[in-house]
């Protein structure tokens, strides 16, 4: 099952690949989060516990709900252009993207020889964070940007479950908080730069130098 | 329960105070008394007098009390001056970061405390990413253009930066693959007594994913562009923060791994990347004292090249990492002047660049004279503690098995004092007569009051070394496996 859901994630990130619309990296976002929360429910259904689901729960508000919501509502509010404008080609991102997917794969798969580890999630988590790296080295638009910052963080949570066996719950908890602040605070600043500095773009980013 | 309580509760107590009080001045007092009775505290501990006790994720040691203290005392300095910072005149836009000023204020330090004191890498990464929280919407206080930009960018560099170090913790966790620690939580205690059961290849993977994400909030080059563009941007006292203790936040980070390192074959590895990291940071000082022309700005890289003096210390090791955390102690204080006196500079001639900044000692006595002060010291000129501090880490190079780093090190280093003092001293002397800036007389405030009493704990420090921070220092190395 951990398989079958990682490979799922690991499709969403083809399609962030080829989709130039800014709306399909929100839902591409929903999409990840409601995987990575089947994801951890998953073990407890054997030995179910109230307590157990508080983790799952705090995860599927704020990758599913809170996230996408507020950027929709940035991507409404700013009146931001529909599309996001690439700095390279879709074909030549798709490339890259298939290209060091094939060498994740292949180098997680010589690991799992020497190291104890699940093959599929771990390559699959490695791939969200680099794809997640391409996504803000080669999108020009910030709030894509935000997009991308949070691939990458999915990719860390997919990659975490795949070599943690378990992180306190307080602590995930308090990864998730982060996580949605610094969504939060990077609205706030958003919303401040395309009124003060009339952009949404990197390019508008040029003031300080040395 | 008190410890906890003192640490932990009350600075976040005062920040929800923060939140309800209108006047600034209540929210100046709460704050000032939770941040005094913070270091009172803070100082009980390190002098021995109390012996704490953390729960779970939670602990002290010699390095988390030496670098407690230093947070501690840089708060509180910062707290006390904040309210005469305040009370400056800015435009109707930046009326707006006053309210929420003390309230981010506390929660640094309720962030802070909980990263250094934290006994469990989760536990670290979750206050450490909290303390970026903190202080971003700080760096926008003014609320223009180039602290906007200054905050976007720290924001975005230094989240990223701290998801790397979480990939390298999760690295850890696979090194621990097949020990005993394995499915056991992340406390750095027991990975430091199973260190050498660790897996050398994953252990690697992590030093480096670690060391490079923190480097983002250290202000190591290559990664220090956010820092310094935050550093620079941000209103003095919070720059002063930042230099002084934020950085040393996300250092103890990378010297825990570094601890875990220490018995292990990876050590070797481990010291090549601190010494290329510092030597890299001091470099990149060295070339932009060169074209320097915000001063500000030059701060923010002179932080650059003290922590780049500091992680080379710390990888040569031995009289060199006992002269680095001496370093880390003396620079935290030397940025606090440094900083509150470039902002009174900042406040009269209303501007960062170089170029309009002249005659300061005539138009700014107090702050001219403790500015040029703040500048010896940072420059390593006895009897501030800089001098005895880099002496012994120079020394420690001397006597390692590369002397010749030395050689490079003080090369640069000669460099960025002569284009600093020189820029510095165009500054305070420099002919050119600004029409615009009236020659009132510059009455004694608490910043000229803060920045004397500063200076002078510099110098006795540095001239007396109390025993008690000589031998937590000397406990520090010690846990690191470094002999005299």
């Amino acid at each position: 099952m951990q398989n079958v859901l990682s490979i799922l994630f690991c499709l969403s990130l083809f399609y962030l690949a080829v989709t130039s619309r800014v709306k399909a990296y929100v839902s591409v976002l929903q999409f990840q989060g409601i995987l990575l929360t089947v994801l951890i429910v998953f073990p407890f259904i054997k030995h179910f516990s109230v307590f157990a689901l508080i983790l799952p729960a705090t995860l599927f508000i704020i990758k599913v709900i809170l996230i996408p919501r507020y950027i929709n509502r940035i991507i409404i509010n700013l009146d931001i252009k529909r599309t996001i404008d690439p700095t390279i080609q879709q074909f030549t991102f798709l490339l890259l993207i298939i290209f060091s997917m094939t060498l994740i794969f292949t180098t997680s798969n010589i690991l799992s020889n020497s190291t104890d580890i699940e093959t599929i999630p771990f390559a699959s988590g490695f791939s969200a964070i680099v794809v997640g790296i391409f996504v803000i080295i080669f999108r020009k638009k910030l709030i894509i940007h935000v997009a991308g910052f949070l691939v990458l963080e999915n990719g860390i949570f997919l990659f975490g479950t795949a070599v943690v066996s378990e992180l306190p719950m307080m602590i995930e908890i308090g990864v998730l908080l982060d996580v949605f602040v610094v969504v939060f605070l990077m609205g706030i600043a958003l919303n401040r730069i395309s009124s003060t500095l009339s952009g949404f773009e990197v390019t508008s980013l040029d003031r300080l130098k040395d | 329960m008190l410890e906890f309580s003192i640490l932990f509760i009350i600075p976040l107590i005062t920040a929800v105070l923060c939140y309800f009080l209108k006047s600034i001045r209540l929210q100046y007092i709460y704050s000032l008394s939770a941040g005094l009775l913070h270091l009172i505290f803070t100082l009980l501990i390190f002098i021995g007098w109390y012996k704490p006790n953390l729960p779970f994720f939670f602990s002290f040691d010699s390095l988390s009390n030496l670098f407690l203290l230093i947070l501690s005392n840089v708060y509180f300095w910062v707290v006390l001056v904040s309210f005469s910072y305040l009370k400056r005149p800015v435009n109707s836009k930046a009326q707006d970061g006053k309210k929420y000023y003390f309230l981010l204020l506390n929660f640094y330090l309720f962030a802070n405390t909980s990263a250094i004191l934290s006994n469990h890498f989760g536990m670290y990464w979750v206050s450490a990413e909290a303390t970026t929280l903190s202080i971003a919407p700080l760096i926008y206080y003014y609320r223009n253009e180039e602290a906007l930009e200054a905050m976007w960018k720290y924001l975005f560099l230094v989240s990223v930066g701290i998801a790397f170090a979480f990939i390298g913790i999760l690295f850890l966790t696979l090194s621990a693959n097949g020990t005993p620690l394995e499915s056991h939580q992340l406390f750095y205690t027991e990975f430091i007594k199973n260190a050498s059961k660790l897996n050398p290849v994953w252990l690697k993977a992590s030093f480096i994913f670690i060391f490079v994400g923190l480097s983002t909030k250290i202000g190591i080059a290559p990664m220090h562009y956010g820092d310094v563009d935050a550093t620079s941007n941000s209103p003095s006292p919070i720059a002063a923060l930042m230099s002084g203790s934020l950085r040393i936040t996300a250092l103890i980070g990378v010297l825990r791994i570094f601890q875990i390192v220490r018995p292990t074959t990876t050590f070797e590895f481990a010291k090549i990347i601190l010494i290329i990291g510092g030597l890299l940071s001091i470099l990149v000082a060295f070339i932009f004292m060169f074209k320097v022309n915000n001063y500000k700005r030059m701060l923010a890289y002179s932080s650059v090249e003290h922590l780049g003096i500091i992680v080379l210390g710390i990888g040569i090791g031995g009289l060199a990492f006992v002269g680095a955390m001496y370093h880390i102690a003396y620079n935290s204080l030397n940025k606090l002047v440094l900083f509150f006196t470039a902002g009174n500079i900042h406040r009269v001639f209303k501007t960062r660049e170089i170029k309009d900044v002249s005659s300061v000692l005539k138009i700014l006595p107090w702050t001219g004279w403790l500015f040029m002060l703040s500048f010896f010291a940072i420059s390593a000129i006895p009897p501030f503690g800089i001098f005895f501090s880099e002496l012994m880490i120079f020394q420690g190079i001397l006597f390692s098995d590369r002397p010749w780093l030395l050689a490079i090190t003080m090369f640069m280093l000669l460099f960025i004092f002569i284009n600093m003092g020189k820029t510095i001293f165009n500054m305070l002397y420099g002919g050119k007569e600004n029409e615009a800036i009236t020659n009132e007389n510059e009455s004694f405030e608490v910043i000229h009051f803060a920045t004397i009493v500063l200076l002078i704990l510099l110098i006795t420090i540095a001239v007396i070394s109390p025993d008690i921070l000589h031998e937590n220092i000397l406990n520090i190395s010690k846990d690191f496996g470094f002999s005299l």
